[in-house]
């Protein structure tokens, strides 16, 4: 599977690489990868559905740069026939097999994060290009800015573009789990909701807005550096 | 009404306004970081308006760049035609630029660690991380001080090798290496010196870039505690491990609650009786550290003095590593007894406790090292002895050695000894979590003594690398197999920049102090060592200086020497320089307080403006509604209020809001 002739392009690799925040080494790299004979054991996998294994990246590129490891994950979640480069930027995997990459798996924020960079009419798959925008959004050189833009729409669960009381709580319960002992009760809730608002809402309307969003995210220097996910 | 994809033609149309007098280099990073899809960036950057408005058709022009850039250098190539001293400048900053991205490609290729760290981050988190981190920065620092002393010293030594008067007795440990340690031990050339200087250059570089960290975790005026809402934003997206999740989630869970009923509580207001007496306990608690930490450093200095005597008379070779085996086993023993005192000190919140903690174990250490350097420096250097230095540069080895032996020990075994203790025997207590603020500590403790020691022994930093490299696998298997992650969300990057500020500070400079002293006020030994002879250390420049005075061609060096170096007149205009730099960087912060004050105020003044005019105008079209009762005109206001409650999606700048729940009795408003 996948002849000789399937390379990112010259022009396709500069384009990646002046529009993402990933690098150029790592494009080149998984482009070669992505020809590896060990892909075609995870096409068995990948045709019948099952969960990826979770294996993590091979052994031997465990410094491979990003947006060429991006693109080796991202074939193996496609089914054979789409395998080959240009069918690979188009295709669209649903978002069951996206939520069983490893980075992925366990985070609480799952959904909304594909929900977010998807760009098909009915929002339920990603392509290759908006796979390589989350793995930009959420890489290292991102700047602070667009981090805190994109944990703004990922957090807005109603997608008005403002977090209004609803939102946060569907946040804090996101946040503290499924458990019984561990979701707050809603005196709890209200009082953290209230406390969050006064803390937050400059303009006192209620909701907190991006640039509300954007303030209080500037004042907590570790946001960079967990807003982070490393493929 | 405005219609969304109208408001999304305006937005791009600005922007793109805004992205015509960039440079291309700059406008590319001006795409990259619009936080649109790839689509639309790729739309931008070719320079197209591509803007999907079926209801106007609408034709743009389709500008490209490349015809923008061409018009923008026709006007500019005449001038700089005339001026090749530009094009030079822009050659030498791009191929620099290139230089720069390609070296931080190979550095990032070749990176230390990386999948080991991205697996410990995935299972404790940023906060552990950190000291993996620090950690590997300090082992690539003492590469590169090891690389350059070697280069500069030791390769000459061993062409003109000199005798050694000093062995090392076959009890010491890696007796081999330790004789030729030992030999190499006293060879320290005049290039020492100024490689020393330079070090210091290199760490004021470092200093800056740490000010800057410094100045965005600690100097931003922090108006609103934003304890909660930090915790709530900022979920670490680095944990992929499923069990790791669960408990992050539980803790945050924990935390939260936690956090709330300090927040009820906070305004409970304790009685006179109370005060007083947790008053009492904080006084009584410092009174008793600071009492064991005095009395340590006295043991220690009478132990090492008795030592001394010791020695001179018998020549038990395992005499010599009895003050490194106590001086370890304080530094085990003392921070134990410390955070004991938890039990009868209450603080208001929890990071307090952690801050004096770490405040009194910090304490402690740099006192025993300033008791040891006084010895040191005090009893040996004048003891009379031939080749002090040696003397000096093999105690260090050895404590540094003995504190490296109980860092193993207490990985393996102690660390084993608790989970067995916190699993079987006593379940209420759980596994233990990575005492971040003490490793931490102790790295810097290894580090200090490090660098006194360069002075007297330039290969320690070869000693320090293999056993950091060793303690970075130790602590990780350690980790692995003992540990939980940390129940509180730790603030890793305040603590970071705390860190480093402390090795640069009571470190670095408690370093620099010693040298200084060594310098400038001990005689060298009188056998040993290339500085054998002169009365003072100092003074190998002053001769050096001297014969450079003979030559015509480096006059501008000795120039520079006698009138920046020596004279106080320089020292006291720059001192007075970056006083007035900082009283005018003090009085602008300042200013920047009672401007934010102001506008925020202004903010919540628009926002009262805005709730105001919007129930005007929703009354006003209620009174037009009764008034006019014609179904058609009723619908097209809705639609159109429905189009402006959809209006801002993307873009939180525009301002053209109505929204619902301001009729529904918005109770804010």
């Amino acid at each position: 599977m996948g002849g000789s002739g399937s390379r990112l392009s010259k022009e396709l690799l500069a384009e990646y690489q002046d529009l993402t925040f990933l690098t150029k080494q790592e494009i080149l790299l998984s482009v070669h990868v992505v020809l590896a004979p060990h892909l075609v054991d995870n096409e068995q996998q990948a045709r019948s559905g099952n969960e990826h294994t979770g294996k993590p990246i091979a052994e031997n590129t465990n410094s491979s740069p990003l947006s060429t490891r991006a693109h080796r994950r991202f074939c193996e979640l496609l089914p054979q026939e789409q395998r080959s480069v240009e069918e690979s930027l188009l295709a669209q995997v649903p978002f069951e097999q996206i939520l069983s990459l490893p980075e992925l798996k366990a985070n609480p924020f799952k959904e909304r994060i594909c929900r977010v960079f998807s760009t098909s009419p009915t929002r339920d798959s990603l392509s290759f290009e908006d796979f390589l925008d989350l793995l930009s959004v959420f890489s290292d050189t991102a700047t602070p800015d667009i981090k805190s833009h994109y944990a703004f729409r990922i957090f807005d669960f109603d997608d008005d573009g403002t977090l209004n009381r609803e939102d946060l709580s569907r946040l804090v319960n996101c946040l503290t789990g499924e458990g019984e002992d561990t979701r707050l009760s809603a005196s709890e809730m209200k009082q953290l909701i209230d406390n969050i608002l006064e803390e937050s809402d400059i303009d006192r309307d209620g909701t907190i807005n991006l640039s509300e969003f954007q303030h209080v995210i500037s004042r907590s220097p570790d946001f960079a550096s967990s807003f982070k996910i490393v493929l | 009404m405005l219609s969304d994809d109208h408001v999304n033609e305006i937005i791009i149309e600005k922007l793109i306004a805004s992205l015509i007098p960039m440079t291309s280099r700059d406008r590319i990073k001006a795409i990259r970081n619009q936080p649109r899809t790839m689509e639309e960036k790729r739309n931008l950057s070719k320079g197209g308006l591509t803007i999907m408005t079926e209801s106007e058709g609408r034709a743009k022009a389709r500008l490209t760049w490349k015809i923008v850039d061409k018009e923008k250098s026709k006007q500019t190539h005449r001038i700089l035609q005339l001026n090749c001293c530009v094009q030079c400048l822009n050659s030498i900053s791009r191929a620099y630029r290139r230089s720069k991205n390609s070296l931080s490609e190979i550095l990032n290729s070749i990176s230390l660690w990386q999948k080991t760290l991205k697996i410990i981050g995935g299972k404790f988190g940023t906060s552990v991380l950190s000291y993996f981190n620090f950690l590997r920065w300090l082992l690539k620092f003492n590469i590169f001080s090891f690389i350059v002393n070697f280069s500069f010293i030791i390769i000459p030594q061993f062409a003109v090798a000199e005798k050694n008067t000093l062995q090392f007795t076959g009890l010491e440990l890696f007796t081999g290496v330790v004789t030729g340690i030992t030999g190499l031990c006293h060879q320290v050339q005049l290039i020492f010196l100024f490689l020393v200087e330079m070090g210091f250059c290199i760490l004021v570089s470092a200093f800056s870039s740490m000010a800057k960290y410094f100045r965005d975790n600690f100097i931003n005026p922090h108006i609103y505690s934003g304890g909660i809402t930090k915790l709530i934003f900022c979920w670490d997206f680095t944990v992929t491990h499923e069990k790791a999740v669960k408990l992050k989630q539980k803790n945050l869970s924990t935390e939260i609650r936690e956090n709330l009923s300090e927040l009820r509580q906070e305004n409970a207001k304790l009685t006179f009786k109370q005060q007083l007496t947790r008053f009492s306990a904080y006084v009584m608690a410092w009174v008793v550290s600071t009492g064991v930490a005095i009395a340590c450093c006295a043991a220690v200095y009478y132990l090492a003095e008795y030592n001394l005597e010791f020695l001179k008379t018998h020549s038990n070779p395992g005499a010599v590593l009895l003050l490194p085996f106590v001086v370890s086993c304080i530094n085990l023993a003392v921070p134990c007894i410390y955070s004991m005192f938890r039990l009868v000190e209450r603080y208001e919140m929890p990071r307090h406790e952690v801050y004096i903690l770490l405040i009194r174990n910090i304490f402690l250490k740099i006192s025993i090292i300033g008791i040891l350097c006084y010895y040191w420096l005090n009893n040996v250097a004048l003891s009379g002895e031939e080749c002090w230095e040696t003397l000096i540069g093999q105690d260090i080895y050895r404590l540094l050695l003995m504190d490296f032996v109980f860092s193993l020990a207490d990985s393996f075994l102690g660390e084993f000894l608790r989970r067995i203790i916190g699993m079987q025997l006593i379940t209420s207590l759980g596994l233990p979590e990575f005492d971040i603020a003490r490793n931490v500590l102790e790295l810097i403790y290894a580090q200090t003594l490090v660098w006194i020691g360069i002075f007297f022994c330039p290969l320690l930093p070869l000693i320090q690398m293999i056993m950091l490299f060793i303690m970075f696998y130790a602590k990780n298997i350690s980790l692995m197999m003992n540990f939980q992650p940390p129940s509180k969300a730790w603030r890793a990057s305040q603590m970071m920049t705390f860190f480093i500020l402390l090795l640069f500070f009571p470190s670095f400079t408690g370093v620099l102090c010693t040298l200084a002293i060594t310098i400038w006020r001990l005689k060298p030994s009188a056998d040993c060592g290339p500085f054998r002879g002169l009365p003072f250390f100092i003074h190998s420049i002053y001769s050096w200086i001297d014969t450079l005075s003979t030559r015509p061609g480096y006059l501008w060096v000795v120039w520079i020497y006698r009138n920046l170096i020596g004279s106080v007149h320089f020292f006291f205009i720059l001192t007075l320089i970056v006083l007035i730099i900082t009283y005018l960087y003090w009085q602008i912060t300042e200013g920047r307080k009672i401007m934010i004050r102001l506008l925020h105020e202004q903010i919540i003044n628009e926002g009262k403006d805005k709730m105001f005019l919007i129930e005007k105008l929703i009354k006003l079209q209620d009174m037009e509604k009764k008034a006019n009762p014609s179904s058609l005109v009723l619908e097209s206001r809705e639609v159109e209020q429905q189009d402006a409650l959809h209006l801002g999606e993307r873009d939180g700048s525009l301002d053209l809001r109505f929204r619902r729940s301001v009729q529904e009795g918005n109770p804010r408003a």
